[in-house]
């Protein structure tokens, strides 16, 4: 838990990059039809219903309150200000949050450690769904935004790109990606034939981004023959996955998603003939269309894309603005070009604080890296560290300051 | 159909076939037409059509794709409108609206391309033709996928989910009955704005024609009513997404924010208090009173819109991982308020004392 003096050291830190920092954050399109929301230290909840005429009244309320996150509607209103029945919905911009939390990744999230609110059980990884000692199901969480995290983030993110791009045939200028400060990156479309789409149409892209309700049937799967490897949309992802799955599946893997021993052999046995198939009718006939239709839909798995679902379907929604903090990590949501999302590297380029030093007194942090040093791992331990690692641990709540 | 500057120029055969296109859509415009002229004996055929097509409707949920005159056949579309719309049933409304977009479809079946693409641009649909081969399939048009999924989102059915198109470069692709099929929600939507437009006052021969069919539409309608759920919560009748959230909450565990939401407004519909859905968050150990009453209110909808919430359809839950698997029951309904009415009259049928 922060202190009051570390919470106003936050405080006056955060000023400091708004004084500074206020004029490079850019307004978002229609501006005065946005609906903004602010938390503050202070505050547990959010101040929200708020507009601005303009990017410099905003900028002008950031520097002079300097809230703790900053958050602004996908969505248009005639009337933003008003209670959420009065606004008058005029439009939403197609968003997409792709979080580590929503992965499963390599690293186990052994980073993370959570507190059983219950018994004070306490665990690392990530968070079970029911406390093993006594059973209950709430939570204290400690996350920290680790590199394997965001570059599985990352990966999804550059998956998502090619969905919207290729299949939805969104153009890249329609397109924009961002670091969101913590675990994660969020997409935002903004195009004129997204605008009106409602809940129902826009959980339809969301089933389609990751494969829920995916019937390989329809993707051409019939008993001798199947999607090719060349196919567009879901047929190609359909095939490549398949082809994937078939060069790395082991006989255990086979058995382990539920194929018959029959066909488990076919499959053994006609190795070479399976990979040799795609360049005719492909593998479908070989292994027949149950045991098809199950690799199908497995693959059809391992190619979608993990989105946090409810971020897409909420037409309401609010999200990080641009190059504002991000309370928990004193990290900025940071814009990334198409091109250079490959790359990208969060903990180059969205540090907010690149000056000075700072003593704390750090509870508990694993190893984190920014720029091209690593720090820690720290127990119980006082020391001075760059600006950006200090206000990490800080915001994390994982350290007090020295004076 | 002639082409003039490749762009279609319907006949008035056309027109007969689709009323609301291009210029026919002018007469859509009921109150524009001398109502008072409507009552000669000029107009009787096309009263009597008029009348013909809402009792079609009613009847057999269609309506007669046979005419003989052209004029009488295209006025008769918008006087149909008015009277429908002057009856001012919305069950009336639904069903008038579907016969007329049915029929629609099922005369797009036959048409050649370029009638097609211009009953979908009278919409405002992005199409193109686009006969391409792939697999076994062969396709006709490409259509946006935004405008497929204006219309598709309606009809239920494994294959209109767009995670079952072949979607590429921001096109579905379809064939021409798929094409016709979605033009059927699109012009069933239309029929039924058309239908919302308030009528003023009719001449006597066109009321005695509304109340007729009024009067043939609760006769027909007879017994199909809203059923309303019985006192008393049937748990055993709970579908298996609300029972898992129900026994979530009531050991004390917490639920997703849309888990949440399904159970509580799925509670208040089948007749649950406020205070009683209250209650059954009390053991959560962040229970906040104030904030939970004020929830639930809000989805009971005592309060802000005054809109009462239902819970989401079962697709959605299933989006949103709220739903844990299907069982047999749930797969003949696609709404968990369909599965409690449905297993509560097997249930009455079966074990009338099994009440929680």
């Amino acid at each position: 838990m922060k202190n009051s003096e570390t919470k106003t050291f936050i405080k006056r830190k955060f000023t400091e990059y708004y004084k500074k920092y206020a004029s490079t954050i850019p307004p978002p399109t229609s501006i005065e039809k946005r609906e903004f929301g602010f938390l503050f230290e202070q505050e547990k909840i959010m101040f929200r219903h708020k507009s601005f005429r303009n990017v410099d009244d905003l900028r002008e309320f950031l520097k002079a309150r300097v809230p703790s996150d900053v958050y602004y509607s996908g969505a248009y209103y005639e009337k933003p200000e008003e209670e959420m029945e009065e606004k008058v919905w005029l439009g939403a911009d197609l968003i997409f949050d792709i979080d580590a939390d929503h992965i499963p990744t390599p690293c186990n999230k052994i980073h993370d450690k959570w507190t059983c609110n219950n018994c004070g059980f306490v665990g690392k990884g990530a968070t079970p769904e029911k406390c093993p000692s006594c059973g209950e199901a709430r939570f204290g969480e400690k996350t920290w935004p680790c590199e394997v995290c965001i570059e599985s983030a990352k990966r999804e993110t550059m998956k998502l790109v090619e969905v919207l791009m290729d299949d939805l045939g969104f153009p890249v200028e329609k397109i924009s990606v961002s670091f969101s400060g913590h675990r994660g990156y969020h997409l935002h479309v903004e195009s004129d034939e997204v605008l009106a789409l409602d809940p129902m149409a826009r959980k339809e892209i969301v089933d389609y981004i990751e494969g829920i309700g995916l019937e390989p049937e329809f993707h051409g799967l019939e008993k001798i023959s199947g999607p090719k490897l060349d196919d567009l949309g879901w047929r190609g992802r359909i095939a490549r996955g398949t082809y994937d799955f078939l060069l790395k599946a082991t006989p255990e893997k086979l058995e382990e998603v539920g194929l018959q021993k029959r066909i488990i052999n076919a499959i053994e046995t006609h190795k070479g003939r399976l990979t040799q198939s795609w360049k005719e009718r492909g593998p479908w006939g070989i292994i027949g269309i149950k045991g098809s239709t199950k690799i199908a839909q497995l693959s059809a798995q391992s190619e979608s894309v993990k989105i946090d679902t409810v971020v897409t379907t909420d037409i309401h929604r609010l999200i990080r603005l641009t190059n504002t903090l991000h309370g928990k990590t004193g990290l900025k949501k940071t814009e990334v070009p198409l091109t250079m999302l490959e790359h990208f590297d969060p903990f180059k380029s969205a540090i907010a604080f690149r000056q000075g030093a700072i003593t704390v007194l750090v509870s508990e942090a694993p190893q984190l890296r920014l720029e091209d040093e690593t720090y820690g791992p720290y127990k119980e331990q006082k020391i001075e560290l760059p600006a950006a690692v200090a206000m990490l641990i800080l915001c994390k709540g994982a350290a007090k300051v020295v004076e | 159909m002639t082409e003039v500057e490749g762009r279609p120029v319907f006949t008035e055969r056309d027109m007969a076939k689709y009323p609301f296109i291009s210029k026919a859509a002018e007469y859509m415009k009921p109150l524009d037409i001398d109502i008072n002229e409507l009552s000669s004996s000029d107009y009787d055929k096309i009263l009597e059509r008029a009348e013909n097509r809402i009792k079609e409707a009613i009847l057999y949920n269609l309506v007669n794709k046979e005419w003989s005159n052209d004029a009488v056949e295209i006025s008769s579309f918008p006087i149909a409108v008015m009277i429908v719309a002057a009856a001012d049933d919305s069950f009336l409304k639904r069903r008038y609206a579907l016969a007329e977009a049915k029929r629609v479809s099922d005369l797009l079946k036959d048409e050649r391309d370029e009638i097609i693409m211009g009953i979908a641009e009278r919409f405002n649909w992005k199409i193109r033709p686009a006969r391409i081969h792939v697999g076994s399939l062969t396709y006709d048009f490409a259509l946006h996928f935004t405008d497929f999924l204006k219309n598709a989102t309606f009809i239920q059915d494994k294959k209109w989910k767009l995670v079952n198109r072949l979607v590429s470069n921001g096109e579905v692709y379809l064939t021409k009955s798929e094409t016709s099929r979605l033009l059927e929600e699109e012009v069933r939507r239309y029929v039924e704005g058309k239908l919302d437009t308030k009528v003023g006052l009719l001449p006597q021969s066109i009321t005695d024609r509304v109340d007729r069919l009024k009067h043939l539409f609760m006769e027909k309608r007879g017994k199909i009513r809203f059923e309303e759920f019985p006192k008393g919560l049937v748990i055993a009748a709970f579908p298996p997404c609300i029972k898992k959230s129900y026994d979530t909450i009531a050991s004390g565990h917490g639920l997703s924010h849309i888990g949440r939401f399904a159970l509580t407004s799925f509670l208040i519909s089948i007749g649950m208090s406020v205070e009683n859905v209250v209650d059954l968050f009390r053991s959560l150990s962040d229970f906040d009173e104030r904030m939970t009453r004020y929830q639930v209110e809000h989805i009971a909808g005592g309060r802000g819109s005054r809109t009462k919430y239902i819970p989401p359809r079962c697709d959605t839950l299933r989006t949103h991982g709220v739903c844990p698997g299907m069982n047999e029951v749930c797969k003949r309904i696609r709404h968990p308020l369909a599965y409690y009415r449905r297993k509560l009259r097997t249930i009455r049928t079966e074990a009338p004392g099994e009440r929680a």
